[in-house]
């Protein structure tokens, strides 16, 4: 290689690295501190609820608001039907999705005990698969912290939490691992999925 | 410890005897599936999870429950933090052959702080003087040089693994200096008390949490495997990109 190229591509380098920065849109870095600030004021609000006053059932029709308001819901059941969404009927897929939607309430009312005292920090934010990735560290009385990470992702103009990451751990592809094992045991059966989400639902009530 | 290498000799032979191996299938997605989840002898596995997973009801739970229940809460941290000192030359020269001087760094600091102040390890003296504890077995080793995990495999008695795991085991009995000692009663007595408390603390460690995959998942073989995996995933990323600092938590910090 001659001096000259070789001068071309530094030259060429630092012309690409100078121009990286400015390529990069603000209204996404924008969208990461506003994604950040919805999480914190999310965490506040769930830690509010969960160290505040009020019965058993207050709390869960408090908590039940703001996953409403604040998780997307739809979005992480299909997430977590994964190939079969496309596979369901349009029937099954609205009973699957109510469904799913008491398995997540029930997931997080169900041990609103043991999180009696949790606080939270929000260490750093960065854009990662499917959204923005909010690193928090989750603290709990006679409990190491937790390293918990939020992926938040735009929903029709509104930020929500789209799945959560625990110790390196996703909480939705977990339950998409749950349930492509679960349907791939009953013969590719969508509906059996749905019996047993029925079954469960029954069988552990209160959400 | 010649029982577990018994146990691991017995393994490797019953394997390939009942490897049932599950059908590819023919539909494209469903192919994709079977490949993403890379498990092709989940037959066999699966009759190895219910196997364990009886055992586990009938023995190593209820041995657990007593423990959690039956002894007092210093005691149960002392004997982890013990148990857990123990494997301090092993994790020390995982740390080395994974090329991380600073996590060395720690393990060995976590070794002398803990054996000495910590009187043999009952304290964990050094995760508040800034050594904090991680992670680091053969099978992350190999991780990190570049073996790929394998398909899955479900041992009978050691649980969710790959053929990497399995050498992972081996590398660490090897690289363990207790395993070097002689064959006498007291060594072999040690040896059994050791693995004894460690399956016990271990399990203890997980009460709540399998309980609730049980009770909540619907194919909790499946949801064990994605854990499993992801679990592993995270040990190994953390191994690759170590952002722990040279200075300790008492030494002013560098700017980062």
């Amino acid at each position: 290689m001659s001096a000259t190229t070789r001068r071309t591509l530094l030259a060429a380098s630092l012309a690409v690295a100078a121009a990286v920065p400015l390529a990069l849109p603000t209204p996404a870095l924008a969208g990461i501190a506003s994604d950040t600030a919805f999480l914190k004021s999310m965490g506040d609000q769930l830690v509010a609820v969960v160290n505040g006053p009020g019965t058993q059932a207050e709390k869960q029709a408090k908590l039940q608001a703001l996953v409403d308001k604040g998780v997307d819901v739809e979005g992480i059941a299909r997430f977590c039907l994964g190939r079969f969404v496309r596979l369901a009927t349009p029937q099954q897929l609205a009973t699957y999705i109510k469904l799913f939607h008491g398995v997540l309430m029930r997931s997080i009312t169900g041990h609103l005990g043991e999180y009696k005292g949790v606080g939270f920090t929000v260490d750093k934010s960065a854009p990662g698969d499917g959204g923005t990735i909010v690193t928090t560290t989750i603290t709990r009385p006679n409990n190491a912290p937790a390293k918990v990470q939020w992926v938040i992702d735009q929903v029709d103009g509104q930020p929500k939490i789209e799945d959560v990451i625990a110790e390196g751990t996703s909480m939705r592809l977990t339950q998409q691992s749950d349930y492509a094992g679960f349907i791939a045991q009953n013969n590719n059966n969508i509906a059996a999925l749905i019996g047993a989400m029925q079954k469960q639902a029954e069988n552990q009530p209160g959400a | 410890m010649p029982a577990s290498r018994r146990l691991l000799a017995t393994a490797a032979l019953l394997l390939p005897a009942l490897a049932g191996c599950a059908t590819v299938p023919q539909n494209p997605e469903a192919r994709a599936y079977y490949h993403q989840i890379n498990d092709p002898l989940e037959p066999t596995n699966r009759v190895f999870y219910v196997v364990n997973d009886a055992l586990d009801t009938v023995l190593l739970k209820p041995l657990a429950l007593a423990y959690h229940y039956g002894t007092p809460e210093f005691f149960q941290h002392g004997v982890h933090n013990v148990l857990s000192n123990l494997d301090t030359p092993v994790v020390l020269a995982n740390d080395m052959l994974e090329g991380n001087p600073r996590r060395a760094g720690d393990t060995l600091m976590r070794g002398l702080i803990n054996t000495t102040v910590g009187l043999v390890g009952i304290f964990d003296v050094a995760s508040g003087w800034g050594y904090p504890k991680h992670s680091a077995d053969f099978g992350i080793t190999l991780a990190v040089w570049g073996v790929p995990a394998g398909p899955y495999l479900y041992l009978p008695v050691f649980g969710p693994s790959s053929p990497r795991g399995v050498l992972g085991i081996g590398g660490n009995y090897a690289l363990d200096p207790f395993s070097w000692f002689g064959r006498g009663y007291v060594v072999q007595d040690f040896g059994f008390t050791r693995s004894g408390l460690t399956a016990v603390d271990t399990r203890a460690g997980y009460l709540s949490d399998l309980d609730k995959i049980k009770a909540q998942a619907l194919d909790p073989y499946a949801t064990l495997r994605s854990l499993y995996r992801q679990h592993r995933q995270a040990e190994i990323d953390a191994a690759m990109h170590d952002e722990t600092w040279t200075v300790p938590d008492w030494y002013p910090q560098p700017a980062k």
